[in-house]
């Protein structure tokens, strides 16, 4: 069963359009949602989130449409940027009483968990957090409110590799516990060690919405020198760039057998020359 | 939900001086003043809320908040008038207070009595249209609504001032001590809390419908 689904969402700024951004996010999936800077992710979440109005389009959470049921989506669903980046000069106990109060589910013994989990001090005020620590007090609220949906707004950013990985451990975890999670984010290893599917957007438009692991194996990287190319071999290349010996792109799995040095690419080589390939059109 | 909202808008959101001109009303104590220029620091303070709260980022998180977008408006707003009606309520005290102390006529303007509680009223009515409108068209440019919106209360200050001194019905049965003329004042209490009512629900109407079409 899907928990989010978006169907046709358009936003029309004047130097940027959403265009008929359709997608699904599955029950316990960690589904990570891709793009270079620009390319519409903030505006997608910030539809799904009330930040954003949309011109046209719906969101539905757990089968209710947001706009009729904004109340009762937003009870399910977490909202997690870049760390909490309000009231930076209150103390956590006192931003914790006033948000507990909107939340009939609040679990308070799941609230004092995730704070002796994270290392997080009541006293403190988010302006002494780090940045890490910023988005482990997020989650601990939207965790502690029974969220079944966290939407992760580039969460990892700014985080060092280590913060990073624990934050990791912890979607896999919630996933595992049913919780979905849709994950902005263009730090794209991050998604190679938790993502079950990948939302990929770019100028605005959805450009593959598979699984994970669907999305990597339709491509392969291959690196060459291209005055040695065949013109069947240049025909099946995407994304064509230079690297420090020459020049790599991508070509599609079914054409893998014209490169005998063929290999799999990852998350962010794809990426970077499916962004090449755009560019270059 | 709006009492939670409220709660929220006093721990979290509220500027420290709401309270602090909020007892700036004892300026009606004062022998000769301007009194009507005593409502002006509650819009100050509530102006002081509103950015404190863009640097805040209290929008974003109430906005976050399981809440319609339409009710941050109203508490918002509620806010507002809950400060406005006690500084009226408080200024209507020491008005009391000023009789009993038999302090002498105010010939800074108008006379502390009940018609300055409706005069109040009409100035507070006028500032919320203008600037909460405005506000909530754009929540980012807080001083833009509010340099125009006390622009326009110091210019209903200056004109009324000036008709009490023009006006024979203004000079001569408003701007006295009470209870004279009471039919009159309580005339002019009537008018500023229908103006008050009728303005402040307005503004909360197109407001809520601004806000909820804004990008944040």
């Amino acid at each position: 069963m899907d928990v989010l689904e978006v169907k046709g969402l358009c936003k029309t700024y004047p130097a940027f359009t959403l265009d008929h951004v359709s997608f699904h996010v599955g029950r316990g999936r960690i589904c990570g949602f891709i793009g270079r800077n620009g390319a519409g992710k903030s505006t997608t979440l910030g539809s799904l989130t009330g930040l954003v109005h949309p011109d046209a389009g719906e969101a539905r959470f757990f089968g209710m449409d947001l706009r009729g049921s904004e109340t009762a989506v937003k009870r399910k669903t977490g909202f997690v940027s870049s760390g909490v980046n309000y009231y930076p000069n209150r103390k956590l106990r006192t931003i914790t009483s006033v948000t507990r109060a909107f939340y009939p589910d609040w679990d308070e013994a799941a609230y004092e968990r995730y704070m002796k989990l994270f290392h997080l001090d009541e006293a403190k005020t988010p302006a002494q957090l780090s940045a890490g620590m910023k988005v482990k007090y997020a989650l601990a609220l939207a965790l502690s409110h029974r969220a079944e949906l966290l939407i992760l707004d580039e969460p990892t950013s700014g985080l060092d590799p280590v913060s990073r990985d624990e934050l990791l451990d912890i979607f896999m975890q919630l996933s595992s516990e049913g919780k979905s999670i849709l994950f902005s984010t263009h730090i794209t290893s991050d998604l190679d060690k938790c993502a079950d599917d990948i939302v990929y957007i770019q100028r605005g438009r959805i450009l593959a919405e598979e699984t994970l692991d669907d999305f990597v194996a339709a491509y392969r990287l291959v690196e060459f020198d291209a005055a040695a190319l065949t013109p069947a071999q240049r025909e099946a290349l995407v994304g064509e760039k230079r690297v420090k010996h020459g020049f790599s792109a991508l070509t599609r799995a079914e054409n893998a057998a014209l490169f005998p040095n063929a290999r799999e690419a990852t998350l962010e080589e794809i990426m970077v020359h499916l962004e090449k390939e755009e560019t270059s059109c | 939900m709006l009492k939670k909202l409220l709660r929220k808008e006093l721990v979290l959101s509220m500027h420290p001086t709401v309270p602090l001109m909020l007892l700036l009303c004892v300026m009606v104590l004062i022998p000769n003043y301007p009194y009507t220029v005593v409502f002006f620091y509650s819009t100050l303070s509530l102006f002081f809320t509103c950015l404190l709260g863009r640097e805040n980022n209290d929008v974003v998180y109430t906005v976050g908040l399981p809440v319609d977008k339409r009710d941050a408006v109203k508490a918002r707003m509620l806010f507002a008038a809950l400060f406005q009606l006690l500084q009226l309520a408080l200024v209507a005290v020491l008005c009391a207070v000023r009789h009993r102390l038999g302090l002498p006529a105010n010939e800074g303007g108008l006379e502390a009595n009940t018609a300055l509680i409706g005069v109040g009223l009409m100035l507070f009515g006028g500032f919320n249209w203008v600037f909460f409108t405005s506000y909530y068209h754009n929540v980012k440019r807080v001083g833009t609504s509010f340099i125009v919106a006390s622009a326009l209360f110091f210019a209903a200050v200056i004109v009324g001032e000036v008709l009490l001194h023009v006006a024979p019905f203004l000079r001569d049965r408003l701007d006295t001590a009470d209870p004279l003329f009471m039919p009159e004042k309580l005339a002019t209490l009537a008018v500023g809390a229908a103006v008050y009512v009728g303005a402040t629900y307005a503004a909360y109407r197109k407001s809520a419908r601004l806000f909820e079409r804004q990008d944040l």
